[in-house]
């Protein structure tokens, strides 16, 4: 198997290698993998003094070490539901918090240029086109479905992990639900501004608008690429 | 004693083994081993994902510390830890009164009328 990083001084060949063949099996993002492998690294050197203290020449102390360790297929397997609790945490605090942001700018937008939205409850919207109407409800859809799963995805990943049965896959689906939602959310959010742009492009501000937009565009597509890594580290848990 | 044999009771047992106070990864191990009397042997790297499990559950700590030019992840019980670890202890007091005497070979049984 060939090395990725070079060996970090104190620990041998045999201690990399070890190393290596667990992070080739760990799924998701190299930062979260970086510091499961420095203190595996840690733990081995440690380990590895253990035995050299007990009186093993240091070659079969490593060696002793990393049988202690045990197999790195299952060190890693063991490794990989932390990590998808990790990153769907991450993802869902990420959506939940740039959710309103990305809405405020919206709302900045129907309110700054002439669209007829009033700034009411919907069921005051009397004079708004059935089909802006429907939208509307849709996106607040896409929203609303996007903020429970995140918030779901947040609260199964946090203290309550204490009491919920241990079940890998729920944290990661929840937060895949939460960006395909943002996804959806933004995506209608642009359609929309489309549209408008296609009936009257007069009628809208175009800073807020504009300021909308890329802030939507931009959230689409990390929120697209979130959700599918989530899905991906779904599909390697067993 | 083998990891399945644990399964259920390794995050109690962690807790306990941090109950003197902090250690980190490869102490942990060692005090598994000598506090059990080396019964329980578990593979060293299938501890490490059960410490974390137990810190985004908020029952330990952890943090790094450079000793002796090596960077160590050193664990300790939080509030909530010492919490978790005083209902384990007594769920298991309950559990294994019960499993023993249920375990002691039945008295002879009385004649029934």
């Amino acid at each position: 198997m060939s090395r990725q990083r070079p060996p970090k001084p104190g620990a041998g060949p045999a201690v990399e290698g070890y190393l290596a063949e667990v992070t080739a099996r760990l799924p998701g993002p190299a930062r979260a993998r970086a510091g499961i492998v420095a203190e595996l690294r840690s733990g081995l050197l440690d380990a590895t003094d253990a035995h050299r203290s007990a009186g093993l020449p240091t070659a079969q102390a490593t060696l002793t070490a990393i049988r202690e360790f045990g197999d790195p297929v299952q060190v890693a397997v063991g490794f990989r539901a932390e990590i998808a609790a990790c990153l769907a945490r991450r993802v869902a605090v990420t959506l939940l918090v740039t959710g309103p942001l990305v809405g405020l700018l919206w709302i900045a937008t129907a309110a700054a240029s002439r669209l007829g939205i009033p700034l009411a409850p919907p069921w005051e919207w009397a004079g708004l086109s059935p089909g802006l109407r429907v939208s509307i409800y849709l996106v607040a859809g896409a929203a609303g479905i996007t903020a429970w799963a995140a918030l779901f995805g947040i609260a199964t990943t946090g203290r309550l992990t204490r009491w919920l049965p241990a079940r890998p896959r729920r944290a990661p689906t929840a937060a895949a639900v939460a960006g395909f939602g943002a996804v959806s959310a933004d995506g209608l959010g642009l359609a929309l501004l489309a549209a408008e742009l296609a009936v009257g492009p007069g009628r809208l501000s175009p800073v807020p608008a504009a300021a909308a937009a890329v802030a939507s565009v931009a959230r689409m597509v990390l929120a697209r690429r979130a959700a599918r890594q989530c899905l991906a580290i779904r599909a390697s848990l067993t | 004693m083998r990891a399945e044999t644990l399964k259920g009771h390794l995050d109690g047992i962690l807790l306990a083994v941090l109950d003197p106070g902090p250690r980190h990864g490869y102490a942990i191990m060692e005090a598994l081993r000598t506090r059990s009397g080396g019964q329980v042997d578990l593979p060293t790297g299938t501890v490490y994902p059960a410490l974390h499990r137990l810190e985004r559950a908020g029952l330990v700590q952890a943090s790094w510390s450079a000793d002796g030019g090596r960077r160590r992840r050193v664990y300790q019980l939080t509030p909530a830890g010492r919490r978790a670890l005083d209902t384990e202890r007594s769920t298991w007091r309950d559990f294994s009164t019960a499993v023993t005497a249920l375990l002691q070979p039945a008295p002879s049984p009385v004649s029934s009328s």
